[in-house]
């Protein structure tokens, strides 16, 4: 029997990917093996990877999986280059994403009225970064456009899907503060009254 | 002697309001609306001292401020508080609204939180491009297909690029200002890609790391588009883009 060193193979597979990275699918068919085999694989490398003198990990951005550098040692890759400084979005344009995120399709006026504030300046930054795009149109008069993340966005932020989001904080134990706010309220009223 | 003062900026009045309900550590669900409606007109006072521009947004808020605490200063019907029907004391409180607004900004904007540290945490990894692999591509000359790159694909395309052109960034650089025309730059491309006779990868138009070449280059390349000098296609969701000279009609460019 022929031994194949899968590993060895789908190391340099992934290598040569670079950040385009490799889908369960992709792998499958290069290697002509099931996607089952291939995850049992990519499990084999990352464990070799995961040792302390390795510089290198395996991530699963937006679908895909890519080879990385290990997050311990940005410290040395940022003296490469020569500008420290990384261009991070703004506040505005932060609120505005995590938003749409969470809410997606929406429309700019949907998003306006949750922010409070004009929205546009921080739509176009994000749709020339291509961390969202229009994904179709409203119903209704205007049909304003709809806006949605892109596979960008997962790759920006590390997630490997929507499902990955952090989760909005939840709206159970607001309604318990709500009602003690009232009690409070209201005996607050009738002390002043009397 | 000027001197100067970094204030607190705003992203709306939501922002502003959530800002002072901390900071006087008040309960977000029972604002004191009287002393919160002053202390907001405050800071929008201090911001027209300051001359800075107060965005219509804010002033919007401010009267609706205004219109709550009058609401709340008017006297609650006696009949009310009457025994048989308890469920009427619960009548609509003027601040509900407004309450409703800034819990559901407060989700966001926390949100918008939890994105920037997973923006930072991602910025410790690095990727390298994709390894050229064309040698062993056949020599196959790809049949013509339809034009199937959106401006999604193209601004993608962009934005990738220039994540890799700052990676290779030299540790020094001597800065020469070098102007070159959109129209200059499309002659260049469409030399380039005539002597070629084939298809050109999309990043290779993109010989120098410096942002206005690359912007230029860009432009030009959208310009040539829509010309109908160049073609563009794209075999795959993500994959590569590649560029290639439209065989007649080719004279066009360079006339406007």
């Amino acid at each position: 029997m022929e031994i194949i060193n899968w590993s060895s193979i789908l190391e340099s597979l992934l290598f040569a990917a670079g950040d385009e990275g490799l889908s369960l699918k992709q792998m499958a068919e290069v290697l002509e093996v099931d996607e089952l085999k291939v995850s049992e694989i990519i499990e084999d490398l990352r464990q070799e990877y995961e040792q302390a003198n390795r510089g290198i990990m395996i991530v699963q951005l937006a679908g895909t999986y890519q080879l990385a550098t290990k997050k311990e040692n940005a410290a040395y890759l940022k003296k490469l280059v020569d500008s420290p400084h990384t261009s991070a979005l703004s506040q505005a344009a932060l609120e505005t994403l995590a938003i749409i995120a969470y809410k997606q399709p929406i429309t700019r006026a949907e998003i306006e009225e949750i922010r409070g504030v004009k929205t546009e300046r921080p739509l176009h930054t994000l749709v020339s970064k291509v961390l969202i795009r229009e994904v179709g149109r409203a119903e209704g008069t205007g049909r304003a456009y709809l806006y949605g993340t892109t596979k960008e966005f997962l790759d920006y932020f590390g997630l490997k899907s929507l499902k990955e989001l952090p989760q909005l904080p939840e709206k159970v134990e607001e309604e318990f503060i709500q009602e003690e706010a009232d009690l409070f309220f209201e005996k607050f009223q009738e002390t002043i009254n009397s | 002697m000027p001197y100067q003062v970094k204030i607190d900026a705003f992203e709306g009045p939501l922002d502003l309001l959530l800002h002072l309900i901390n900071r006087l550590e008040i309960d977000i669900y029972d604002i004191p609306v009287a002393e919160i409606t002053e202390q907001y007109l405050i800071y929008i006072k201090t911001m027209n001292e300051l001359q800075l521009d107060v965005a219509s947004e804010f002033l919007v808020m401010a009267a609706t401020l205004l219109v709550i605490k009058s609401k709340m200063l008017l006297p609650k019907h006696e009949e009310v508080f009457s025994d048989d029907d308890p469920e009427m004391t619960f009548e609509d409180d003027p601040r509900d609204e407004l309450v409703e607004r800034l819990i559901e900004y407060r989700k966001y904007k926390e949100a918008a939180h939890d994105l920037k540290s997973l923006e930072e945490e991602r910025g410790l990894m690095y990727t390298k491009p994709p390894s050229d692999l064309s040698d062993f591509a056949k020599e196959k000359q790809p049949e013509k297909t339809e034009l199937n790159v959106s401006l999604y694909d193209m601004l993608a395309a962009f934005q990738k690029l220039l994540r890799r052109k700052k990676l290779q960034r030299p540790m020094a650089t001597k800065i020469a200002r070098q102007e070159i025309s959109i129209e200059k730059r499309m002659t260049e491309i469409m030399v380039e890609l005539k002597l070629l006779k084939g298809r050109k990868n999309f990043n290779e138009l993109f010989p120098y790391p410096a942002k206005d070449h690359i912007v230029v280059t860009f432009l030009a390349i959208l310009e040539l588009i829509k010309r109908n000098a160049i073609d563009v296609e794209q075999s795959e969701n993500f994959g590569d883009i590649f560029v290639e000279a439209v065989k007649e009609g080719a004279e066009v460019v360079g006339n406007y």
